[in-house]
């Protein structure tokens, strides 16, 4: 397949930018040194000036690997074998040094900490013009050009540590910014960041392509901004190409994507629900406010259910596990983290913590776990205060599963990894291997379970951490961030490993940023907010509390957005809707009306 | 919570102002004449200026109370090696043949009967003990006062390779997520049911070797990631570049490079002419 973005130049009102092509892929294939597979498998693609080409694609699809062709890392750094060619700004990156290629295709990756390598930054802006050897007054003139661009100004000072999240990813566009590139690719710039980093690091990458006319290549997963601002979309699969076009016509293939275990925006899932029950639309949208408007053509054709009722009830009855009362905490440098915290949880509650970065979530789990002491007030396990047992013998009650598992394994076997607790706690032998056994066979480790964890795909290592915890049969598993950096795929696994131990029985927490995720999971919702409990109520009630959690910086599904709209244009109020299957079973049709869409 | 950095002065001073080359040769020839001179007194007088001048440009006091509790333990055993063990090297440079005994052990005492400890290696070890104490406050003196960039530029004008710069700067970015990473791994096995707190230190050391295999994987990992960070930033380690910011040598810098030379110089010949800073010298 082949493809160009020149088609979209009158739809997107750029004709003559957007028709100068700027990089050319001519079936490229590559294959890393000592891998069997080809990542990138006959891949041919104009990329035109001035667009915004969205890269989609599970893990391990190639999305990386394309984004590193762009400027020769990929085959020169690497080595492996590489066919075809690519020409970005009339450079053949076989045949230009990767230095040279920096000149004209700037980089931006996915993890904040490990890009940005100078000690302030200005110095990290300055950095890669000083290689190119560009004279001090112009590195000097460039400095507060790209600051302003990414809205950083006043910061050129400061540590590169002192930023937040969304900040660094910031910084990172900017040094890229600086050297004046042809072509700005990001790879995967938002998904170790909360909402509002991610928010930021959208809006300055839209800004540059809409505004200064960059033209940005970027991979993401995050399918509802991707349909918001990328011009056009490519779909990788195994390193194959096997679709391109705008987002309306990539993210309206539900089908499609649900091959490839990816996620189309909420407002498409929902509209492709209500062509399942054979509603004819005249397009599937794929962003909030196209959805707005099909939902009034909807309205028209359809009727709705505003009785329809969904459980949104949460009465358990069991004893409390974990009891928070005023809990206080402030920072040795004057940092006050939690400001009187008081909450219970019960057995066998699925709870979820949401809220910005600096609410408090992390704060408040590190003091269940006793990694942290309480300034003032109280925290029980069991009814027994924090105070009166140490981490180890928490341990044997709160299981804790970090975002990296890889920071969580030690030993050079599976097995070893999940009987390492178990020995640290003093079991006998029979007991050790009993419980380690039980903890393999629940998590289906027994195969791999004299293989080096770290030897194992990322999803696997999630599962030994898991299993080795489990083994320490805990009442309570935190689950902290489990879905970051995951794709759709990895972070559905990842969940219902957590609903099976919930069904086991267990209480079960779960701190995330990504809200679409957990309606089919959570019961239970603490809403944090610079270091107090905003709500606690039912996962229903909570995200359609909608004010309140734009107040800590969270934005609702795309369904609950979709559904206040519905209710406004219904003037009544409507079901506490969460999925997008949910709104689509509101309403019934008769199935006239039209011709099918894309759906 | 805290950032993590490595420590800089907050007080702005001649020091802190001083280009990073005066400050390279400061360091340079306090080390040389610190490890000549064997003089306890000069020795002590030097760590002395040292320490004054490193807690007035404003190295905090519980760093420099840090160091010197750190080292405690080896100075005391620095002491009492020289005082008792040190017998023909202290002769042959006091050209004794007998030491002066401070106190010596009865005979009759198990393992130690009979040792003596001597005036002269207790002299001796004390002119060891100052000279570390100067080679360890000499470096906060010269890197603490000195703004990283400052520190980069002045290396690379004082002739020293700009890779070797580069790593130096590197460093100190990545330390500190070393250290997080540290914390990060012994916090997981703590939540595995290790009790640090009940541990002695051959236990705890297992734990921190323990620690060595993620920490060194994700290291691996890291530079693998920092290499292409560094490629697609056009780094290719050459000198052929241009530099941020500048390294002007101005008045108070050739002042203090004078001065230094002028002592280094007066050092040297007072030295081997009349054997002053030697052990069992004039001073």
């Amino acid at each position: 397949m082949r493809g160009s973005g020149a088609h979209l130049d009158m739809k997107n009102g750029k004709g003559d930018r957007m028709s100068d092509v700027i990089a050319t892929l001519e079936n490229v294939s590559y294959k890393y040194p000592r891998s069997q597979d080809f990542v990138l498998s006959n891949i041919s693609l104009d990329i035109c000036r001035g667009e915004f080409l969205g890269v989609i694609g599970p893990t391990g699809a190639g999305k990386t690997t394309f984004c590193l062709t762009l400027n020769g890392i990929v085959p020169q750094f690497y080595g492996g074998r590489f066919f075809g060619s690519i020409k970005v700004a009339g450079m053949d990156t076989l045949d230009h040094q990767i230095s040279a290629m920096a000149g004209h295709v700037g980089e931006v990756f996915e993890d904040p900490e490990t890009q940005l390598i100078s000690t302030s930054v200005e110095n990290e802006i300055a950095f890669a013009l000083e290689n190119l050897m560009i004279p001090r007054e112009e590195i000097l003139a460039r400095i507060p050009q790209v600051l302003s661009a990414v809205r950083l100004e006043g910061t050129e000072k400061k540590h590169p540590a002192e930023l937040s999240g969304g900040q660094k990813q910031r910084l990172a566009i900017a040094a890229a910014l600086a050297v004046q590139p042809d072509i700005l690719v990001l790879d995967e710039p938002t998904s170790q960041l909360d909402p509002v980093g991610s928010q930021e690091v959208f809006a300055t990458v839209c800004e540059l392509n809409r505004g200064l006319g960059m033209t940005i290549v970027m991979a993401s997963h995050a399918a509802e901004e991707m349909a918001e601002y990328a011009n056009r979309l490519i779909l990788l699969s195994k390193g194959e190409l096997i679709s391109m076009g705008s987002a309306d016509e990539i993210y309206s293939q539900i089908e499609l994507l649900k091959e490839n275990d990816l996620r189309p925006p909420q407002v498409a899932s929902t509209f492709y629900s209500l062509s399942q029950k054979k509603v004819y639309l005249s397009k599937t949208p794929v962003r909030m406010s196209e959805g707005i408007e099909v939902l009034k053509e909807v309205r028209q054709k359809c009727e709705i259910h505003s009785q329809k009722s969904f459980d949104s009830t949460v009465s358990y009855s069991g004893s409390s596990v974990l009891s928070v009362k005023d809990l206080k905490h402030v920072y040795p440098d004057g940092t006050e983290a939690l400001h009187g915290i008081s909450m219970e949880i019960k057995e066998g509650e699925y709870v979820l913590i949401i809220g910005q970065n600096g609410a408090g979530k992390s704060t408040l789990v590190k003091h269940f776990l006793n990694l942290l002491k309480p300034t003032q007030g109280k925290v029980e396990v069991g009814g027994v205060s924090t105070e009166k047992l140490s981490v180890s013998q928490l341990a044997r009650r709160i299981g804790y599963v970090a975002q990296n598992p890889d920071s969580q394994i030690f030993n050079a076997t599976v097995q070893d990894e999940v009987s390492f607790a178990l020995k640290n706690l003093g079991y006998e032998a029979e007991e050790v291997e009993r419980r380690t056994n039980e903890a393999l066979d629940s998590m289906g480790l027994m195969e791999m379970r004299e293989k080096h964890p770290l030897s194992l795909p990322k999803g696997d290592r999630a599962r030994v951490v898991i299993a080795a915890i489990l083994a320490m049969e805990p009442e309570i598993i935190i689950f902290d961030e489990p879905t970051t950096g995951q794709d759709y795929r990895g972070a559905r696994y990842i969940l219902e490993i957590s609903r099976k131990l919930h069904n086991m029985g267990k209480t079960v927490i779960v701190i995330t940023h990504h809200l679409y995720l957990m309606p089919e999971y959570a019961e239970r919702v603490l809403v944090m907010g610079k270091g107090t409990l905003l709500l606690d109520t039912s996962i229903r009630q909570a995200y359609h509390d909608i004010d309140l959690l734009r107040s800590t910086y969270l934005t609702p599904p795309q369904a609950v957005l979709l559904a206040h709209a519905l209710s406004e244009l219904e003037g009544q109020k409507l079901p506490a809707i969460l999925t997008p299957e949910e709104l689509a079973s509101c309403f019934t049709c008769n199935g006239d009306g039209g011709s099918h869409g894309n759906a | 919570m805290g950032m993590l950095k490595f420590q800089t002065v907050e007080r702005d001073s001649f020091f802190t102002r001083l280009d990073f080359r005066p400050k390279l040769l400061m360091m340079t020839i306090i080390t040389i004449v610190a490890f000549v001179w064997e003089s306890p007194l000069l020795e002590f007088a030097l760590a002395a200026v040292i320490l004054v001048t490193a807690l007035l440009v404003g190295v905090k006091f519980s760093y420099v109370r840090l160091v010197i509790s750190v080292m405690v333990p080896f100075y005391i055993l620095l002491l009492l090696t020289h005082g008792f063990f040190n017998i023909d090297q202290v002769k042959a440079l006091t050209d004794k043949s007998a030491l002066t005994p401070i106190f010596t052990f009865p005979e009759n005492w198990w393992l130690i009967g009979g040792g003596m400890m001597s005036w002269e290696g207790f002299l001796y070890g004390l002119n060891v003990i100052f000279k570390t104490l100067t080679l360890t406050l000499i470096i906060p003196l010269g890197i603490f006062t000195t703004d990283v960039d400052t520190m980069i530029i002045g290396m690379v004008r004082a002739h020293i390779p700009y890779k070797i710069a580069f790593i130096f700067s590197a460093t100190l970015r990545f330390f500190p997520l070393l250290f997080q990473e540290i914390n990060t791994i012994i916090e997981a096995q703590r939540l595995r049911g290790l009790a640090m707190e009940k541990m002695g230190p051959i236990k705890r050391g297992r734990v921190y070797a323990k620690v060595a295999v993620p920490l060194i994987l994700g290291a691996m990992v890291k530079s693998q990631h920092l290499e292409v960070v560094l490629q697609s930033k056009a780094f290719s380690g050459t000198p052929e570049r241009t530099y941020l910011h500048e390294s002007v040598l101005k008045l108070p810098d050739y002042l203090l490079m004078a001065f230094l030379l002028l002592f280094f110089i007066i050092a040297v010949v007072l030295y081997f002419t009349f054997r002053v800073g030697a052990f069992g010298g004039p001073i």
